[in-house]
């Protein structure tokens, strides 16, 4: 079979702290009764009992699992609904969840599906539910439209053939990589959601708001949703008709309640752990101390994940364009330093990111200088990254014609050096390293107007109006999936913020590595093993070093507390602490 | 002068205006009595803790001031970052050492400071560092600068439009009256922290935090002046009758002289009552909108953003020397309104309670 991850990970995803964890064998299919389970091979537990855990923000905006376009709706969603694949936790590989096997021959993925498994109101799932998921929902782009879109190639999508009640093909009109991961898009109930795509995209979007009465939600994930208390908690619970069994044969999962705890910010987390109303707490800078103080005569354990997915970076805008009026996005004077490689290059040797790491994360991260993150298995090892040294900054601020006459930068036409710094305000690690960046860059004469701006102004910035110089922002990752950065990186990608393009743009003015970029990204699509793909991202992200349109900074250490009473914990660097909750017992 | 000698007969007043003339005293001479400047950090000392102050060496003798300097060690396998004193090496503290140079109120290029260590490379955190390495105890002078002024700034926008549309008001009174009071009512049913919210999203970005905070306190003050109009206006209305304005009227002054001239200043002891008293109310609003990240921003420093960095969890517990902009806050705060209470009692004693006979 081929795989898009390595035959065996590299050693950092055997993190030294999770090294003594005993992991069960994966998951086996065994038919009880000519119903295919799913068994799990983890100890045999306890039932009973519940887990609180916590999550910062609004809670759910929805219980669609087609539709969900934010973190917490979407972890919530998952929980009521299983794809027919998913990612082993530790390997990274893609394994059969809802389907029972799955088969690829060249361009056909067949995939076969569990006999006698039901939704949570009784209803047997058959092929015909996958049949209506893709073709009614996804390939129509109703709710949320990424997941068609990271199947399209060439603007057209796989072809899907029903073969009997439980299995399907889909066919893609050429290889492509990142397909297979698609298939862990959440499976729906036809006799429950097709009455609502009937009727069109709007009403299906605004089906399953979380004012829907818990009772009539049909589901198939491992827990069901009991209770939700808008802005307190939302409460789930176990589904009876769940397909996975213990050793024993038992139904999962163990847990009788899970329990979401909405709180407003991570100060309210902490102080909701210390009076122990929740059972996980994820820890972040100076906490960590503390916790680790604390914890030999305390009832929780901390782990150490690893370097966070998600990637913090000050970014630089290219964009020479003009806006509708013929004014320039960015003053042109400016744009001839930014579109300068080595007043790019002056800027990242000047950042101090030992102290920044040191002060600012408390020491619980690690410096970045890769457009991957450090738990991606995509990271290209080969870029070690530098230390700072403004000597060499100087140097290569000389070498672009810059002339620093009494401490104070100039550019070869005697204009000074002075832009905009802006970062979202209230985000006290951010503007903590808009201080330091602002310091390291005076420090070379130039002059930084540092600007924390609220969260939605500067989005609106970065994506529509473009009148911006330099920004400190962050972006999620994915440590299995490198083309999920397509948005990011193909010039003309939503999400290309250093040099963003109009959609109905059609002027090819790409640099010449923006172009090697984009061939990367579609050729990297193509190849289907991980052996061939490694290669190409690796390319990409020293063409992301050399050119430095996005400096990146640092990637903080995932630090997890749990309770020592919840059993069968086996955290791993890919997936985190508490993926497995149909596993988890109380004690 | 009057007013200032029965101040001083009061207790708590006195003590309100002497820690308020101090304070001013303070900020006016930051730049000299600070021994860091503003922007000055240090990045090896985040968060170092306050240096301790020695009058008594090792040996039980008394001995000049000195302190060590601190340095920082991270232990792995806690994650956890100490600060130890450096024994080797004494630093003794003197009068007017050199430092960091800057113009002695704003006009002579000095590097003297009030106080610091006598030689070059001591540290000396009074009140500890903030996360970027920032002494605190000075950059607290210079956020008392703009802390402390903010209030006197709405003041100039609430006092004069409201001494005036009060005035016009309340002596005009009928029509027009009833037509400029429902529009001030108007004006006041705005609600000003949705206002902010959508101020702080529309607000051009290319000006400076100060800029932008005075901008704020400014649009704060012009739905501010209300309140104040209508109780100016409740004022004229009884001032009006009095037999000096008829007078003033038969002479035929102009109306705008007999509000201006005449009217108007009746009702200075309510005036002066209620600057003081709202100077407080922008102070703490300075430090609710820097809370809220809508006001003075980064690296700049004020009251309310320091305080900021100490609603984090493990600050409050381990850093409780970035709570000092609290307390300051509060002492301001709490000054003001002693010394407004005080000034109410002398300028307006019929509304003094207890006391009176009846």
């Amino acid at each position: 079979m081929r795989a898009d991850v390595p035959e065996k990970l590299p050693d950092k995803f055997v993190n030294q702290e999770l090294k003594n964890i005993d992991y069960p064998d994966d998951e086996k299919n065994v038919t009880i009764n000519g119903v295919d389970y799913l068994q799990s091979q983890a100890p045999v537990g306890k039932f009973g009992g519940e887990l609180v855990i916590s999550t910062i923000g609004e809670g759910p905006k929805t219980f669609n699992p087609c539709n969900t376009k934010d973190a917490t709706s979407s972890s919530m969603a998952g929980l009521m609904y299983d794809g027919l694949l998913t990612t082993n936790p530790r390997s990274g590989k893609v394994v059969p969840l809802l389907a029972k096997s799955f088969e690829i021959d060249e361009n056909d993925y067949t995939i076969h599906l569990r006999h006698g498994v039901k939704w949570s109101d009784g209803k047997p799932i058959t092929a015909d539910d996958v049949m209506y998921t893709f073709e009614e929902i996804v390939f129509k782009g109703f709710g949320n439209p990424s997941t068609m879109d990271a199947m399209m190639m060439d603007g057209k999508l796989p072809e899907l053939v029903k073969i009997d009640d439980y299995t399907v093909k889909f066919t893609t009109p050429r290889p492509f990589a990142p397909f297979l991961r698609q298939l862990t898009y959440p499976i729906v109930p036809k006799h429950y959601f097709k009455p609502y795509s009937d009727k069109g995209e709007s009403v299906f979007n605004a089906f399953l708001s979380p004012d829907t009465p818990p009772k009539t939600i049909v589901s198939n994930g491992a827990f069901r949703l009991k209770e939700y208390v808008a802005a307190q908690r939302v409460v789930f619970e176990r589904n009876p008709n769940y397909y996975k069994i213990n050793l024993k044969g038992e139904k999962l999962p163990y847990l009788n309640k899970l329990v979401y705890m909405i709180v407003g910010d991570t100060n309210n987390e902490i102080l909701k752990f210390e009076a122990k109303e929740v059972d996980v707490l994820s820890l972040r800078g100076s906490n960590v101390a503390r916790y680790k103080l604390k914890e030999p005569d305390s009832d929780y354990t901390i782990y150490n994940l690893g370097p966070d997915t998600g990637t913090l970076f000050l970014i630089i805008n290219l964009n020479n364009r003009k806006d509708r009026n013929g004014k320039p996005y960015v003053n042109p004077t400016k744009h001839s330093w930014f579109a300068n490689r080595d007043f790019r290059a002056a800027i990242d040797w000047a950042l101090d990111r030992k102290n920044m790491v040191q002060n600012i994360a408390s020491g619980v991260a690690e410096p970045l200088f890769t457009a991957e993150s450090l738990n991606s298995i995509y990271l290209n090892n080969y870029i070690k990254g530098h230390p700072c040294d403004p000597n060499v900054s100087r140097e290569s601020l000389t070498k672009a014609g810059f002339v620093n006459k009494d401490g104070i930068l100039y550019d070869n036409d005697g204009n000074r050096v002075e832009f905009d710094l802006y970062t979202n305000a209230g985000n006290l690690e951010r503007e903590a390293l808009g201080v330091m960046i602002k310091q390291d860059l005076e420090d070379l004469g130039m002059k930084v107007n540092f600007k924390p701006v609220e969260f939605n102004s500067l989005v609106n910035k970065l994506t529509n109006t473009h009148d911006w110089d330099m920004a400190i922002m962050g972006l999620t990752g994915s440590p299995l999936e490198p083309h999920d950065g397509k948005n990011v990186w193909t010039s003309k990608g939503s999400l290309h913020l250093f040099n963003m393009r109009p959609s109905d743009y059609k002027v090819d003015d790409r640099l010449d590595w923006e172009k090697e970029i984009d061939d990367i990204f579609r050729e990297g699509a193509l190849k289907l093993s991980f052996e061939e793909r490694k290669p190409l991202y690796d390319r990409y992200q020293t063409i992301i070093y050399n050119q430095k349109p996005i400096i990146y900074l640092y990637s903080p250490t995932r630090i997890t507390a749990i309770r020592k009473k919840f059993k069968n914990i086996f955290p791993t660097p890919l997936s985190g602490l508490i993926y497995n909750l149909d596993e988890i017992y109380v004690e | 002068m009057e007013i200032i000698k029965k101040i001083f007969q009061d207790k708590f007043a006195k003590a309100a205006f002497i820690i308020l003339l101090v304070l001013y005293v303070i900020i006016l001479f930051a730049d000299f009595i600070a021994p860091y400047s503003n922007t000055y950090s240090n990045r090896d000392m985040s968060y170092a803790p306050p240096s301790k102050i020695y009058t008594i060496d090792e040996n039980g003798n008394y001995s000049r001031p000195y302190t060590y300097n601190y340095i920082r060690e991270y232990e792995p396998a806690l994650m956890q970052t100490v600060f130890k004193q450096d024994r080797s090496h004494k630093y003794y503290l003197r009068l007017l050492p050199k430092g960091e140079g800057y113009k002695f109120l704003g006009l002579i290029p000095t590097h003297r400071h009030l106080f610091g260590t006598a030689e070059k490379g001591g540290q000396l955190y009074l009140l500890g560092t903030d996360i970027n390495g920032r002494d605190v105890f000075s950059r607290l002078l210079f956020g008392g600068r703009i802390s402390m002024t903010v209030g006197f700034l709405s003041l100039l926008v609430v006092f004069p439009i409201g001494l005036l549309y009060g005035g016009i008001s309340g002596y005009f009174g009928g029509i027009v009256d009833t037509l400029m009071m429902r529009f001030a009512e108007a004006i006041m049913a705005i609600p000003s922290f949705y206002l902010l919210i959508i101020l702080a999203a529309i607000l051009p970005s290319g000006m400076t935090s100060v800029q932008r905070f005075a901008l704020i306190v400014v649009i704060l003050a012009l739905i501010g002046w209300a309140g104040f109009a209508r109780v100016v206006r409740g004022m004229v209305l009884s001032i009006k009758k009095e037999d000096f304005v008829q007078a003033e009227k038969t002479i035929g002054a102009s109306n705008l002289r007999i509000i201006l001239k005449h009217i108007l200043p009746q009702t200075t002891s309510y005036v002066i009552i209620a600057m003081t008293l709202s100077v407080p109310s922008y102070i703490l609003a300075e430090s609710g909108l820097s809370f809220l990240g809508l006001g003075i921003q980064q690296p700049d420093a004020s009251w309310g953003n320091m305080l900021k960095e100490a609603q984090e969890f493990t600050n409050i517990l381990y850093r409780p020397w970035l709570l000092t902009p609290g307390l300051l806050i509060f002492i301001a705060v709490l000054s003001f309104n002693l010394l407004g209470d005080a000034i109410r009692d002398i300028l307006d004693p019929k509304s003094r309670a207890g006391k009176g006979i009846r």
